[in-house]
């Protein structure tokens, strides 16, 4: 079997003769090459080259399969590295945000330095906004990294954006803080702005449905900061309501999970979810693996394990080794489990450390793991 | 004369107009409004940290109770332009070059100024020069930085090094935290502390300067 074919059956709870394994390299690769210190072997290899080269699976990133156009209002975007403003001009007035954009230390999304909400009078601006946004497919630039990636792994990507609807909300147009204190103050406003948001999300799915991409990401990022009694009342419903849709095209959905999620774990399987991705364990959280399998239960995948400080030169070889194999004796009997990172290959981190989980994979991951 | 426990009360429920109310009310009764931030207002904010380490709370919880007590602290202001308000220490804190993140740096800004700690927030993307800077400027008795990124991560202990070339290593406690950063690697660096989360920042904090 490929690497995606092994993925794809881990996912679906297919019984595999060992453990796959999906890495992800981007903060690694993206620092290097920006650098120009990428080692010597790997000068101008892509990613995935890279990932063959040490026997892995990839896990490639691509943004999403919609992107946006707007109607009926005037959308203007100014590029001023590392900065990108985008100013909104509708009938309800203006609204305006400023992003950072670099990728030469890694991460490879934007951050917004200020929000679209400035205040109370922004809410029927940002209604008009997102009701006015129209979504339209994506599908050539996905395909070309796809088809780039082959059956050496996967691209995940997603049909809208990175974040469900009340995390665009929360973390992108309002802002984590103001966001809280908003839905104290304001929560028929805020409601309102959250179901803007969700109806151009269902827009983006009727059109990324038709893209023949096998798992769709709904969420990322997840961690306790986005809060049990919030997250029960808000976004699992949405959840619930995206993963059912997604079923019923034969579709698995995929949360990036990659925060603590000590609290967060019993109610993952409430919302249909089938893959929690990036999974990041103790040391880096308080969770080992053995609690995760126990709270998500059988029926969730787990993707994910290695925590990104492993690879850093704190912890010698013996310690990452002694690491691989006692996860996988936690993960025993070993179904539903793909073997990733929590989230990524740090860019101090051995790329040879890839190569070394291939390595006690075929060694110790041969399943059914025999504890 | 005022029930200082109903100021934490209130404040331990994020309740900003009800905290507001009975600081004005304590302190139109003529109470002191040392003893009402310290009976009252830190005493809520104790609980609340409490609650959140124990996970009966949540960051919004923190956040909403933070607010109140900034809340409540304006209300003093005028009654403390002569002494001040109370300190137990400084803190220098943000978070490290190449970094943009700053909810879990703000939640622990927040609650360090919310228990007595006169916090100075240098917001995000700080310069290793800038927090040495600062540290030498205010006086610091932390430094507390935050990193989300493992890209950033070693910037802390770049910033350390840099503390210790300036002479300047022994005077400042520093404590380290953020998603990636484990104890392990406060260990590795030379940080003297590591909080996990929001709520252990403060006991941390306290722990390092004896109070």
């Amino acid at each position: 079997m490929t690497h995606k074919q092994q993925i794809l059956a881990a996912a679906r709870g297919g019984k595999l003769d060992k453990l796959p394994f999906g890495a992800r390299i981007d903060v690694w690769y993206n620092y290097h090459s920006a650098h120009g210190t990428l080692p010597d072997k790997y000068q101008g290899w892509s990613q995935t080259d890279i990932l063959r080269d040490q026997g892995a699976g990839a896990q490639a990133r691509f943004f999403a399969v919609t992107r946006e156009e707007y109607r009926d209002m005037e959308v203007v975007e100014t590029n001023d590295p590392p900065y990108i403003t985008t100013e909104y001009h509708t009938p309800f007035g203006n609204v305006a945000k400023k992003e950072l954009f670099d990728s030469s230390e890694g991460p490879w999304i934007r951050y917004e330095m200020e929000k679209l909400f400035k205040s109370e009078k922004d809410y029927p601006v940002l209604k008009y906004v997102m009701e006015h946004t129209e979504p339209a497919d994506n599908f050539e630039a996905f395909n070309k990294l796809r088809e780039e990636v082959g059956e050496d792994g996967m691209v995940m990507t997603a049909a809208g954006g990175l974040w469900s609807p009340v995390q665009r909300v929360m973390r992108e147009i309002i802002g984590y803080e103001q966001f809280f204190y908003e839905l104290a103050d304001r929560p028929a406003r805020v409601e309102e702005l959250i179901e803007a948001v969700k109806d151009l999300e269902r827009r983006k799915l009727q059109v990324g449905i038709e893209c023949d991409l096998e798992i769709f990401n709904i969420c990322a990022n997840w961690s306790d900061d986005i809060q049990t009694p919030v997250f029960r009342r808000y976004f699992v419903p949405w959840f619930q309501e995206v993963s059912e849709f997604l079923h019923s095209y034969g579709r698995l959905v995929m949360a990036h999970t990659d925060g603590e999620m000590r609290r967060l774990n019993p109610l993952f399987r409430e919302t249909g979810i089938d893959i929690a991705e990036a999974i990041t364990p103790a040391p880096q959280t308080l969770v080992s693996m053995r609690e995760f399998r126990e709270q998500l239960g059988d029926e969730v995948t787990i993707w994910g394990g290695i925590p990104s400080i492993l690879f850093e030169p704190m912890y010698n070889d013996d310690d990452f080794d002694n690491y691989i194999k006692n996860m996988f004796r936690e993960m025993a009997p070993g179904y539903r489990f793909i073997v990733g990172m929590g989230d990524n290959l740090p860019f101090d981190g051995d790329i040879n450390r890839v190569g070394r989980v291939v390595e006690l994979i075929d060694k110790y991951g041969r399943l059914p793991i025999e504890v | 004369m005022a029930d200082f426990s109903l100021i934490a009360q209130a404040l331990d429920q994020g309740d900003r107009d009800k905290t507001v109310a009975l600081t004005e009310a304590a302190l139109g009764s003529g109470a002191n409004p040392q003893e009402i931030i310290a009976q009252g207002l830190q005493a809520g904010m104790a609980a609340v940290g409490e609650k959140f380490s124990s996970g009966e709370y949540f960051l919004p919880d923190m956040l909403m109770a933070a607010r109140a007590m900034k809340a409540a602290l304006e209300v003093l202001a005028p009654a403390l332009e002569q002494t001040g308000i109370p300190t137990i220490g400084k803190v220098v804190i943000g978070t490290v070059e190449g970094d943009m993140h700053d909810i879990g740096k703000n939640v622990v800004a927040t609650f360090l100024s919310g228990n007595g700690f006169e916090v100075f927030d240098l917001g995000l993307n700080v310069p290793a020069q800038k927090f040495i800077d600062e540290v030498k400027e205010k006086k610091a008795d932390i430094l507390g930085m935050s990193a989300l990124l493992t890209t950033t991560m070693p910037v802390m202990g770049r910033v350390i090094k840099g503390l210790e070339e300036a002479g300047l290593r022994s005077s400042v406690k520093v404590v380290v935290g953020g998603a990636p950063v484990t104890q392990d690697y406060a260990n590795y660096i030379g940080a003297d502390g590591y909080a996990h989360d929001g709520g252990r920042a403060v006991p941390v904090c306290r722990e390092l300067i004896g109070k």
